[in-house]
């Protein structure tokens, strides 16, 4: 099992750097000039955007892993980013204490949630379908159509943890799915939840206090993904209701693309990490492709199919052999 | 397409010995070649490495009920499963009346008539039962469902095999047996000529499985041919007329049941002698008895749980091991779950050496040392998506509540582990899909000794285990009782019953009519408490 894991991470780093590659040679610029697509710069924006997504990323992977579903981050990611910007510019807070009040949101929603699934036996599609709901109506409420100007509170020049802002994504990014990689693979908490999602009779008849495990699952989720948000409001500046419209969808999509089964019990942080540096690269390059603009959704799309299918087929053929 | 009209009452008395001996009388003699219903020539098969089928070839008899036979590993369920189309054979042909057959699909199988029942009783619990017999070949009328014609087919079908259920009922309100009759009845539906039976009895018990073997002579009088597998050779010898046994993939031979005794068919499928119960049973029994009574370690007062178990009082020693032997439906399994914290009692007492417990989970169970090997290792014990080594530390890693995994010490465990259960595996890394049953459920039990319980509840510890690994589970167990281990084993296999345990409860309808010696025990006096009312009643 183990050999067939490392195997699918990499088949995912391959497509990343096939990806690229295409790209590279598809956008190649006339003699003379700067290439568009492969530059430092380029690499650094790709970065900056997918680690949104990929922070989110590293708790639906654990969720999914865990057999469950969470339609609840994109809506997190705006609250969170809203109530940091709510305390820091409407009420003047220091920024470490308002960044503090925006993960909270994660916390409390993930509670929440889990109080929803784990004792209200509710299904988690439906629990977190109305979490979505609740969070992003609640962060409407609060900025009544306004935006908090978190950018221009923030002092000139700031670099948080000693780096340009703009670093400040991918090294949160990175830092969490390195965790998380570690925790899910040597942690008896992680196998717990590999175990809950292989088959969660088994789990329960194994000892496994399966009630708690489930409940910090989401909790988990809703904390990344309400890091997420707070990184996103610091980076981007404006803590509005309508942050990450859409993301969920994307950052599930990230994990399956990493090798996540719907079905519970098999995929990996890591994976989910480079599914979301493979939209990233997709959603970078394709605008600069003339006239593509219009396809591509279409082309996320059919990527995702593609990838989730022939991954499949591999995973037929190896457990055959 | 229409059943038989149903035969009248004298006739049915009759006709069925009377079609058995003929039945018999063909295969005792040599069948004209015309005869061979279903013949299977040199069949091959490879799954990677493994030679699950090595050129297998017997032939069945149009009419005839014909055994097939084996230990786990086998090659039975590989074998049918090429025969209902699910899966290719890599050499040889299967023959179906001179002409060569190959069902590519379950659908084609189907269409050539032949009707499977198999093992995991599958069915569809959220629809009807009239449902679950068309499902995927309904009746239809200018392209919309024909519920009306669907019904009174159901109504036909469910006569013929004297089960009476509501068309309309859904499937999960259903006992396992009437599930089991469905599959029949799905198979007769659409006029299958061969029903397979793939282990149609495990679930049943013996008032059912009688039913269902009525049921069967039945049909065979009709003139369907059975081929019918099973672990279970007193089945076997009562249903059959010829028994074929596969051993490693290899057809052993063809033996004509009027000829032939159970030590032969034993001894063909496992290849060697089986040591005599008897005697071991006596020597391991010894111990517990003389340890009994001074501790004990387990024991219920008056404990409840409505509607599946009353009042039920009783205790285990240390170093014993006590029988509950109670049909399907008696609440012994539910008994066995309340013990482990998954469901919480009405009312009474758990105590463990003397003291009460509060028991709310499996976990808070495992916790205090008692621990369960369940009825259903697929569902309820396994976990497929992990390599044996997960599943066979994550009892002992969970309840310790180590944060950080001990990867090269989980996988020195894990290895002795294998070792000292003689668990035939790959090795640590494999999934526990590629072993067999018996060997699966020497993991769940080693995983779970490996936290050093000191009550350990089994529920049908050697169901669907073949006969050579079922012997080595009750050695196990003995063992580990001689060591100081209280067992509390529940099984609806009475010999099982009989062999392993010092005491014999028997339940029915969730309470306890008796308790027999187990030394002295005979199946007649067990089978008349659990079936009979209590004398004093």
């Amino acid at each position: 099992m183990k050999r067939l894991r490392a195997v699918r991470e990499l088949s995912t780093v391959a497509i990343l750097i096939a990806e690229v590659l295409f790209f590279a040679w598809y956008l190649w610029p006339d003699a003379g000039r700067a290439h568009p697509f492969l530059n430092a710069e380029n690499a650094l924006l790709i970065l900056k955007y997918s680690s949104i997504y990929g922070i989110a990323a590293v708790g639906a992977a654990v969720v999914i892993i865990s057999g469950g579903i969470d339609l609840a981050p994109g809506a997190v990611i705006a609250l969170s980013g809203v109530v940091t910007g709510y305390h820091f510019v409407a009420h003047d807070w220091a920024l470490v204490p308002s960044i503090a009040a925006g993960l909270s949101v994660g916390v409390l929603s993930g509670l929440l949630t889990s109080l929803l699934i784990v004792n209200a036996k509710l299904p988690p599609f439906i629990a977190t379908l109305g979490m979505m709901g609740i969070t992003r109506g609640i962060a409407f409420i609060i900025t009544e159509g306004q935006y908090y100007d978190v950018s221009s509170r923030l002092p000139a020049g700031w670099r948080p943890l000693g780096v340009p802002i703009d670093w400040l994504a991918p090294i949160v990014m990175f830092a969490m799915a390195l965790i998380f990689q570690v925790v899910m693979t040597r942690f008896q908490w992680g196998r717990s939840v590999f175990s809950i999602g292989g088959n969660e009779t088994a789990a329960l008849f194994s000892g496994i206090a399966i009630g708690r495990v489930k409940a910090s699952v989401y909790v988990i989720s809703g904390v990344l993904a309400s890091l997420a948000g707070v990184v996103l409001v610091l980076v981007q500046g404006q803590g509005k209701a309508d942050l990450a419209t859409g993301y969920e969808l994307d950052i599930i999509a990230s994990a399956v693309v990493g090798g996540a089964s719907l079905a519970g019990g098999r995929g990996s942080v890591m994976g989910a990490v480079l599914g979301t540096l493979i939209f990233g690269v997709l959603r970078n390059a394709l605008p600069q492709i003339p006239g593509a603009t219009f396809y591509d959704r279409l082309i996320v799309g059919v990527v995702v199919i593609i990838i989730v299918v022939v991954d499949q087929l591999l995973l037929r053929r190896s457990s055959k052999s | 397409m229409q059943p038989d009209a149903p035969p009248e009452a004298g006739q049915a008395i009759l006709s069925p010995s009377e079609a058995e001996r003929q039945c018999l009388m063909r295969s005792l003699a040599r069948l004209p070649f015309g005869c061979l219903s279903l013949q299977f020539e040199r069949i091959e098969k490879s799954f990677g490495a493994v030679n699950a089928l090595r050129g297998v070839s017997f032939d069945v008899a149009e009419g005839e009920a014909h055994a097939l036979v084996g230990e786990n590993g086998a090659g039975k369920s590989t074998l049918l499963k090429i025969l209902a189309g699910l899966v290719k054979a890599d050499a040889g042909e299967i023959r179906w009346q001179g002409q060569r057959f190959a069902s590519s699909s379950p659908r084609g199988a189907i269409e050539h008539g032949i009707g499977m029942v198999y093992q995991e009783m599958l069915c569809l619990p959220n629809l009807s039962v009239s449902a679950n017999i068309f499902c995927g070949r309904e009746i239809c009328r200018l392209g919309l469902l024909d519920d009306a014609a669907m019904r009174a087919r159901t109504h036909l079908v469910l006569d013929r095999l004297a089960l009476r259920i509501d068309p309309d009922a859904l499937a999960e309100s259903l006992s396992a047996a009437q599930r089991q009759l469905l599959q029949v009845a799905r198979a007769l539906a659409f006029d299958c000529r061969i029903l397979v039976l793939d282990e149609p009895t495990t679930a049943l018990t013996d008032a059912e499985a009688d039913h269902l073997f009525d049921v069967l002579r039945e049909l065979k009088k009709d003139g369907t041919t059975i081929l019918y597998v099973s672990h279970r050779l007193p089945e076997v010898f009562r249903l059959c007329d010829r028994i074929t046994v596969l051993r490693d993939g290899a057809f052993v031979d063809t033996f004509t049941t009027a000829a032939v005794d159970t030590n032969t068919i034993v001894r063909a499928m496992v290849g060697r002698d089986l040591p005599k119960r008897s005697d071991d049973r006596s020597a391991g029994r010894s111990d517990g008895r003389s340890a009994r009574r001074s501790n004990d370690r387990l024991s219920m007062l008056r404990l409840s749980r409505s509607p599946h178990f009353r009042n039920i009082s009783l205790t285990v020693a240390s170093g014993e091991v006590v029988g509950i032997f109670g049909l399907v439906g008696s609440g012994r399994s539910e008994l066995l779950e309340t013990i482990f914290g998954i469901h919480q009692p009405d009312s009474g007492d758990i105590q463990l050496d003397g003291a009460s417990n509060t028991i709310r989970s499996p976990r808070d169970a495992a916790r205090a040392g008692i621990v369960l090997v369940p009825e259903e290792r697929h569902r309820q014990a396994l976990l497929f998506n992990l390599d044996l080594r997960h599943n066979l530390v994550i009892p002992k890693g969970t309840l310790q509540d180590n944060v950080l995994i001990d990867t090269g010490g989980e996988r020195r465990d894990a290895a002795k582990m294998l070792g000292d259960w003689r668990i035939k595996a790959a090795g640590i890394d494999a999934l526990p899909d590629s072993l067999s049953g018996g060997n699966q459920q020497k993991v769940v039990v080693a995983k779970w000794m490996a936290t050093k319980p000191r009550v350990l509840l089994l529920d049908e510890p050697t169901k669907g285990v073949d006969v050579g690994a079922k012997f080595e589970i009750h050695e196990m167990i003995r063992q580990q009782a001689s060591e100081g281990l209280a067992v509390l084993v529940v099984s609806s296999d009475l010999p099982e019953v009989l062999a392993l345990a010092d005491r014999v409860l028997v339940m029915k309808e969730g309470e306890l009519q008796g308790e027999l010696d187990g030394a002295t025990a005979t199946e007649e006096a067990v089978m008349h408490l659990a079936t009979h009312e209590a004398v004093t009643a």
